[in-house]
């Protein structure tokens, strides 16, 4: 499980700084040519646009196995380790469920149909389905991480 | 008991509990919004629209402007800005009877400005300005109360990511630009409020006198603070002036950080991943916060929580003044547990109608919110800004406590003025027809 966790750290890393270097190209570019080139290119705006949804998304995941989220854990540093452990467990329970119910179901279902109806973006005439599928996406890995980190509270060593 | 009565308890009740008991704050709002859409609509539609909502509630190109400004800090922030920028307030200011108080809240603006991140200013300056003020005669706590309160500025200093978050929020009614134009005054009147502060209570101490700066040494330390600065006006400028926009602003600040990050040899190619990792890191902090709100803001406007809320505050309390002052307090307790962005994102939907209601101006509003939350991030329990402080300064939290009470009064008198003169946040906007 730990060579996965790793593995899949590395992969979501590489994506994660590849998703963010062709975004500040993409809209340098768009700058470049408004301004130098005298032209406006219609799909500058429609891919920052997409990579924006992706690199928060997929970086929600990553911060999700990182534990890095954004929390009010000023009342968790006050129950003993034991406790601690437990209500840890339970709030990645709680999240696994969000990424289950909401990420994978709602949005695979967000997916379907909209592959079904055959929406395509304007600019780039690529299917919104395929940038919806990063929802799913990263709920499934969620739900990966969420049982990396239950495990991981269970046999963490209790410090005094 | 109405659907909506019961569904706006059913969400506030799960959002605050799952939020005390621990959960991360952008799964709190994502669950219990799933949570009373599922008790108004059908199941399945309703995880739809929530994951529908979560994706196109972010699809905006106004704020990409914020992972390119969390990248920019980031690049200025390795390239060792915070030392020139120090240097460059010594001179200005070091030769002032308690002068090094002036240099860490001018060094604090500065920084909070350009990197546009207040904990990365609390911690940069506060770890070079402790030791100097402590042989100057500061006591520890009295410098980390000062760098506390006055790395709070670079949020309302443009550019601030917090402020492109409120403009979301405010569905349009506030532009970036004008945001970030109304931020000055405010944000320079907290920096003078907190140096009054500090002139009175630097008396009581028994402080060394700095020596005197030539002319020359000024001149050389701007020159190399100089181009750092010299990015604000840039991204400023560009705006305000309408060349580009926020977003391209934040782009073109990014390829200049990184110029002169490559040619002051701070940074070097082999840096980049890690630079890149860390900024989409704090990037999807803000944007998964976002992603959730959009969703609970979206079942807001399907309770009509806004009108329902506008409605019984105006029925309710009939004077203005009042309303404004039951806002403000209302803000400031939310402040004391929350953090801002997610603040902003779930109160600005709730109050922004009742204020426009009573003839406010949404950007005057806007720099209002983010001035009082500033106030929360320097108090317990939850003080971001509190705990990196003191932190930095190595010595505990209860120690900050008391040197802080003044600092924060002068904070909460300046959001006060700022509340019920209009002008000070409005009159530069106006100047410049945004």
């Amino acid at each position: 499980m730990n060579k996965t966790y790793q593995l899949i750290n590395r992969c979501i890393e590489f994506m994660l700084i590849a998703i963010f270097a062709l975004l500040v190209l993409d809209v340098l570019w768009q700058v470049f040519g408004r301004y130098v080139l005298n032209q406006s290119f219609s799909f500058t705006e429609e891919f920052a646009r997409f990579a924006l949804i992706w690199l928060s998304i997929l970086g929600a995941a990553y911060l999700s196995g990182k534990r890095e989220h954004l929390t009010m854990d000023f009342l968790i540093k006050k129950l003993t380790p034991q406790k601690r452990k437990r209500r840890m467990q339970i709030i990645e329970i709680l999240m696994f469920l969000f990424a289950l119910i909401v990420m994978v179901v709602g949005g695979g279902n967000l997916v379907y149909t909209t592959l079904y109806l055959g929406q395509v973006s304007p600019a780039m005439n690529i299917s919104l389905g395929f940038v919806y599928a990063i929802v799913p996406l990263s709920g499934l890995l969620m739900m990966f991480y969420a049982i990396y980190n239950i495990n991981f509270y269970q046999y963490q060593k209790v410090e005094g | 008991m109405s659907i909506e009565i019961i569904s706006i308890i059913l969400l506030f009740v799960s959002f605050f509990g799952l939020l005390l008991y621990g959960v991360p704050v952008a799964f709190c709002i994502g669950i219990s919004t799933t949570l009373v859409i599922g008790l108004n609509i059908a199941f399945v539609p309703g995880i739809t629209t929530v994951s529908q909502r979560m994706t196109t509630g972010i699809d905006s190109f106004a704020l990409l402007a914020i992972p390119f400004f969390v990248l920019a800090g980031e690049l200025m922030n390795r390239g060792g800005i915070a030392n020139r920028l120090i240097n460059f307030a010594k001179s200005l200011m070091g030769s002032l009877p308690g002068g090094l108080a002036y240099v860490n809240i001018l060094a604090a603006m500065l920084f909070g400005a350009i990197s546009g991140s207040a904990v990365a200013a609390a911690s940069a300056i506060g770890s070079v300005m402790t030791e100097r003020m402590e042989d100057e005669g500061y006591p520890r706590p009295l410098s980390a109360a000062l760098n506390i309160t006055s790395s709070t500025t670079g949020l309302l200093i443009p550019p601030s990511n917090v402020l492109i978050v409120y403009a979301l929020a405010s569905g349009g009614a506030a532009s970036v630009a004008s945001l970030f134009i109304a931020g000055y005054l405010p944000g320079l009147l907290v920096g003078v409020a907190l140096m009054i502060v500090a002139a009175i209570i630097s008396r009581k101490h028994d402080i060394k006198q700095g020596e005197k700066t030539s002319v020359k040494k000024l001149f050389s330390d701007f020159r190399k603070a100089f181009l750092s600065l010299l990015m604000l006006v840039i991204i400023v400028g560009g705006i305000v002036k309408g060349i580009f926009t926020a977003t391209e602003a934040a782009a073109v600040a990014v390829l200049y950080a990184l110029i002169l990050g490559f040619s002051y040899k701070t940074i070097s190619l082999k840096d980049l991943p890690s630079i890149l990792l860390s900024s989409a890191k704090t990037t999807a902090i803000v944007m998964f916060l976002i992603c959730t709100s959009m969703a609970m803001s979206w079942l807001f406007s399907f309770e009509s929580i806004p009108q329902l809320m506008t409605g019984f505050l105006l029925d309710t309390v009939s004077n203005p003044i009042m309303i404004f002052i039951l806002i403000n307090l209302t803000l400031l307790i939310v402040g004391t547990f929350m953090d801002m962005t997610p603040a902003i994102l779930i109160f600005t939907p709730i109050f922004l109608p009742v204020v426009t209601a009573l003839g406010m101006d949404p950007v005057h509003f806007g720099i209002i919110m983010v001035l009082n939350l500033c106030i929360g991030l320097c108090t317990p329990p939850v003080g971001t800004l509190l705990f990196v402080g003191s932190g930095v300064a190595k010595i505990s939290v209860s120690e900050v406590i008391k040197p802080l009470i003044p600092f924060i009064a002068a904070m909460v008198g300046v959001l006060m003025l700022i509340t019920f003169f209009e002008g000070i946040s409005l009159w530069l906007p106006r100047l410049f027809g945004l």
